[in-house]
């Protein structure tokens, strides 16, 4: 389909939601606000193949404590898909429909292994752990783009530095080993870093969690899946960034995220 | 009988007084020798004894938590009834209209005594249970807010004020952040007031169509009884009797404190709303202190019918649960759904697709009798109206006669000094250590929260602007009022002064007033003096609201924050809504500017009692800060007028600590300082920088703007100074009285955070 979808025909996502998520209405008004035709989906009814995963063009994978994250974050609804959906997953992945992950959702991207895999075979080769402040942050932090060929960065300039908040007790990425971190730094697969308010690469409190290499959000070698610590889907609109009494009227940092999804699957599906 | 789970009866026909309060000691029922003798003569013509299950849900029904049997006459006399043309429904929550389409449902309530005796479990199941209160009438919860009350010693035989306060945010924390609703607005209070009765005041706010309001009355027979959420268990049983007692050192019962499962709850509100989305709930209560027992009752009584429970349908955490442990289990999460038979089926399964645990546990009758059967035998039989209509007590009152002591302090010889200090007192500086840790922008609506101005240095908000409905510019503004240390010294001026502190973060932020939700906190209402400040509060809270004409919606009492000779002051704390009609019209205090003026709308005063200034000196007496209603309104909608023209570029009101504080906040968010004269103040240096004047904002409005201020403003307004770069000076007259650089000011405010 060289031409890709035709306006008239809606793009379909899905926000997987399970007992304990809870960014899912946030995901669905900035998918529905980009123009899209969104649907919070329960795992329990792609468990039961009422739905199916093949039928959305995009899926996003919202934050929250699924499961209650009382084992590790992101490990319990990782380990339901991992026994049901994975195959259905890897598939969507592979023929590059976008996936993305906030929060959790980014926690449960990495359980599942589908970022970053550098090596390939979908193994778990990070994890996201307790903050280094050892408490729960909830407060915006400035970010450093280097969007390489992340397709939910399209509508962004390389370097540009934006706002987005953070809410989080578990978001200190970690490698397994330091080769899974060079893999990622030789892939530009960091495409999105902690910084002060010139992009330069600060410890805490401009890194909020400790994060190897500042890293706040990662995507896959092919550019389509993209795991965040930060929200974009809460700052969709402009009034809602923490600091907007001070700026002029504008489009919301958030919305570029979704935009640039949105503008993918248009051209090439 | 052989059968342990099985009921018993209590033979109270032929008993004593004496041995009816010995009954009630060793049930745990907390009912006096007046109330058991009237279940007594009812038992009489009844011509039966009752069953330990009808002792225990009368006894439940009739607690001070559940019947305001101290309050209510007085409730009645001063405070409900005002603005009744606005509001909307009451029940659970109370309404009041934020647009044609919508209405806005929300309340404060207390969960002061199981946070004494289990902080963490007590006030997550606070969130909990008040979250429950707004979905009860069909409402989707937007906002979770808290005003915790710390103490600052630690008294023998009670747990010390740091695990206190540990434990209470955390339980905050962990509830909130897990279920998924914004923590945007409360307050931390230290004093040595609260040792160590804690108070967590806990309130919510929520949205919903004016068209899927629900009550909780039944009003027709067979209509089916859906509990739905977590399991039943012993948790939580006789909480409401533990809460209508005072304290005693190393005695508390930790059963009385309920468990709450967030992640149970999370879905539940999904489910609950969507069930009534497609229209399919006929009534629905949470279930809160006393459980199924006070739930089922209330819901039948208000609508004038019977029913039939089959307590063996509940469905249970063990197996082993005595029917009146069933009964009066105060076990989480769980809501009570009224249903048509016909949409039984498709409630069941929405339940279900939301993994939700739901059970049919009974129906509506006609006549005004409960029945519970358990294991095939009647185990209550009760009039529904008996069972609801408690002794209510005008308790004996002293009336007030504190002497107030007027008192000059000396003029301080380093103002500077005195700002850091004061700017550093834990009642000032920042609660980022606490409220940082809430999420406050989930649901991404979180127009204005805690905090704002430039990113990592950001100020204190005075109320939080959350935008329930994306597709629209309207926003509904939520913040607090409460000063014990006004209260402690005049509960009148104390009550009138926490509406308008409300009523002046409302206006701050650019919202109108539109209603209050009132928390009240006293000791034990059996002693008369306790009984005379609880109605001067209470006189206080009705001259200015009455005046105002907003209502007060709905609220709670919570007596018996008393322990051996130590309570708390008696005052409320005030949840108050408002509305902005566009957000991007809203208001933040940090200063915008380099070069604009800002006016004083307000006029400070001599009475300093209980003021930071006096708190600070360390001295007790003076008079408290009077408010007058109609200067309040007058003032506050000029204000508003001015915001919508665009005429205001940053707003905050004077609050502890006077314009001193007021404007050095307005500073830390923003990196702008200020040059401030008092001469146009009239008064002492000290006096007009540091005393807390009601009805009073600091206003900075650009130089363009200025014209069209002042037209609307009047006389109202005083130009006491301009924004400048790097530091906040003060003159009197020729002299300069401080001159304070702003990074010392963020820093001080800052302290114990970053």
């Amino acid at each position: 389909m060289e031409e890709g979808i035709p306006m008239n025909r809606q793009i379909k996502v899905a926000v997987l939601t399970m007992e304990g998520t809870n960014n899912e209405v946030e995901a669905y008004l900035s998918f529905k606000h980009s123009g899209t035709s969104p649907e919070i989906v329960h795992l329990k009814k792609l468990e039961n193949k009422s739905k199916r995963l093949e039928d959305y063009d995009i899926l996003f994978f919202p934050g929250g404590f699924s499961g209650g994250d009382y084992v590790r974050a992101g490990a319990i609804m990782a380990a339901r898909l991992r026994s049901t959906l994975l195959k259905d997953l890897e598939k969507l992945v592979e023929i590059g429909k976008p996936v993305m992950g906030s929060c959790n959702g980014f926690q449960v991207l990495v359980e599942l292994g589908l970022i970053p895999n550098v090596g390939g075979e979908y193994g778990i080769e990070a994890a996201l752990a307790p903050n280094i402040s050892n408490r729960f942050e909830a407060r915006t932090v400035y970010l450093k783009i280097n969007k390489g060929n992340c397709l939910f960065l399209r509508d962004f300039s390389d370097g540009e530095v934006v706002k987005l908040p953070i809410a989080h007790s578990e978001g200190r990425f970690v490698t397994r080993d330091s080769d899974i971190l060079k893999g990622i730094i030789s892939n530009g697969m960091n495409v999105i870093s902690y910084s002060d308010e010139m992009g330069r690469l600060q410890g805490y409190p401009w890194n909020p969690n400790g994060s190897e290499q500042n890293i706040a959000g990662l995507c896959n070698k092919e550019g389509n899946v993209l795991g965040i610590m930060p929200h974009p889907e809460r700052v969709f609109y402009y009034v809602t960034e923490s600091d907007w009494t001070r700026t002029e009227k504008r489009e919301g940092m958030g919305s570029r995220f979704f935009s640039s999804a949105v503008s993918f699957v248009r051209e090439k599906f | 009988m052989s059968d342990p789970n099985f009921s018993k009866e209590i033979p109270i026909v032929t008993m004593s007084s004496t041995q009816l309060n010995e009954v009630s000691r060793e049930m745990n029922l907390g009912l006096s020798t007046d109330e058991m003798s009237r279940i007594k003569s009812y038992f009489e013509k009844e011509g039966r004894n009752p069953t330990d299950v009808e002792m225990q849900a009368i006894a439940q029904a009739w607690s001070e938590h559940c019947s305001y049997k101290s309050s209510k006459i007085h409730l009645k006399k001063y405070i409900f009834g005002i603005g009744k043309e606005k509001v909307v429904a009451e029940g659970d929550a109370g309404l009041v209209a934020l647009d044609d389409e919508t209405a806005i449902s929300f309340k404060i309530e207390s969960h002061n005594h199981p946070s004494a005796i289990e902080p963490y479990g007590g006030a997550a199941t606070g969130v909990g249970g008040i979250l429950r209160d707004i979905l009860s009438m069909g409402a989707q919860p937007i906002a979770v807010t808290d005003v915790l009350y710390f103490g600052t010693k630690r008294i023998e035989g009670f747990p010390s004020p740091r695990f206190i306060e540990t434990g209470v945010i955390s339980g905050i924390r962990d509830y909130g952040n897990r279920v998924g609703i914004p923590t945007v607005s409360g307050g931390i209070v230290y004093s040595d007031f609260f040792s160590p009765n804690v108070l967590v005041n806990v309130g919510c706010v929520g949205v919903v169509r004016k068209d899927r309001i629900r009550s909780s009355a039944i009003s027709e027979p067979g209509i089916q009884l859906i509990l739905a959420g977590g399991k039943t268990g012993r948790d939580g049983i006789h909480g409401v009797n533990m809460a209508s007692a005072e304290m005693k050192k190393g005695k508390e019962d930790i059963t009385t404190v309920q468990l709450g499962s967030p992640i149970i709850k999370e879905p539940l509100i999904h489910a609950v709303l969507e069930a009534n989305e497609r229209g399919l709930i006929y009534a629905l209560k949470d279930l809160g202190g006393g459980g199924l027992s006070s739930v089922v009752g209330e819901m039948l009584e208000s609508g004038g019918m019977g029913g039939i429970i089959h307590l063996d349908s509940v469905p249970l955490k063990e197996s082993s649960m005595k029917p009146w442990e069933i009964w009066i289990s105060e076990s989480q999460e769980r809501m009570l759904l009224a249903v048509r038979r016909e949409n039984v089926d498709k409630v069941l399964g929405i339940m279900d697709d939301w993994d939700i645990t739901a059970a049919l546990i009974g129906e509506s009758q006609n006549g005004k009798r409960l029945q519970i059967f358990f294991r095939g035998k009647k185990v209550l039989d009760l009039g529904t109206e008996f069972m609801t209509s408690p002794i209510l007590y005008e308790r004996p009152y002293s009336k007030l006669d504190k002497k107030v002591v007027q008192f000059l302090p000396k003029q301080p010889s380093d103002f500077s000094k005195l700002l850091l200090s004061m700017l550093s007192d834990k009642n000032i500086r920042t609660r980022e250590y606490a409220v940082r840790q809430y999420d406050h922008t989930v649901r991404g609506s979180t127009v204005i929260g805690p905090f704002s101005g430039i990113v990592g240095r950001e100020g204190p908000t005075d109320a939080s602007v959350i935008r329930p409905d994306w597709s629209k510019k309207t926003g509904v503004a939520i913040t607090h009022g409460s000063n014990p240390f006004y209260s402690h010294a005049d509960p009148y001026r104390g009550g009138m002064a926490a509406v308008d502190e409300t009523v002046r973060n409302l206006i701050s932020v650019g919202a109108e007033p539109l209603g209050f939700s009132d928390c009240l906190n006293a000791g034990n209402p059996e002693k008369p003096e306790i009984m005379g400040e609880f109605i001067s509060m209470l006189q206080g809270l009705h001259d200015s609201a009455f005046s105002l004409n907003i209502p007060f919606v709905s609220g709670n009492v919570s007596f018996y924050n008393e322990t051996g000779r130590k309570r708390i002051p008696t005052f409320p704390t005030i949840l108050g809504v408002g509305k902005v009609k566009d957000i991007e019209k809203s208001i933040t205090p940090d200063f915008k500017k380099v070069g604009s003026s800002i006016y004083m709308v307000g006029v400070p005063t001599t009475d300093l009692g209980g003021s930071l200034y006096f708190r600070h000196l360390k001295r007790d007496g003076g008079r408290v800060p009077y408010s007058d209603p109609r200067v309040l309104k007058r003032r506050g909608w000029n204000l508003l007028e001015a915001i919508g023209e665009r005429a205001v570029s940053a707003l905050h009101d004077v609050s502890d600590g006077g314009i001193a504080i007021s404007v050095s906040e307005m500073t830390v968010g923003s990196s702008i300082g200020a040059s401030i004269d008092l001469s146009p103040l009239g008064l002492r240096a000290d006096f007009a920088l540091f005393s807390e004047p009601q009805s009073s904002w600091i206003v900075e409005v650009r130089k363009e703007s200025e014209e069209k201020f002042l037209e609307i403003l009047g006389e109202d307004a005083v130009l006491i100074g301009y924004t400048q770069e790097n530091s906040f000076t003060v003159k009197a007259g020729e002299g300069r009285v401080m001159d304070v650089g702003i990074d010392k000011i963020l820093s001080r405010w800052k302290k114990g955070y970053q």
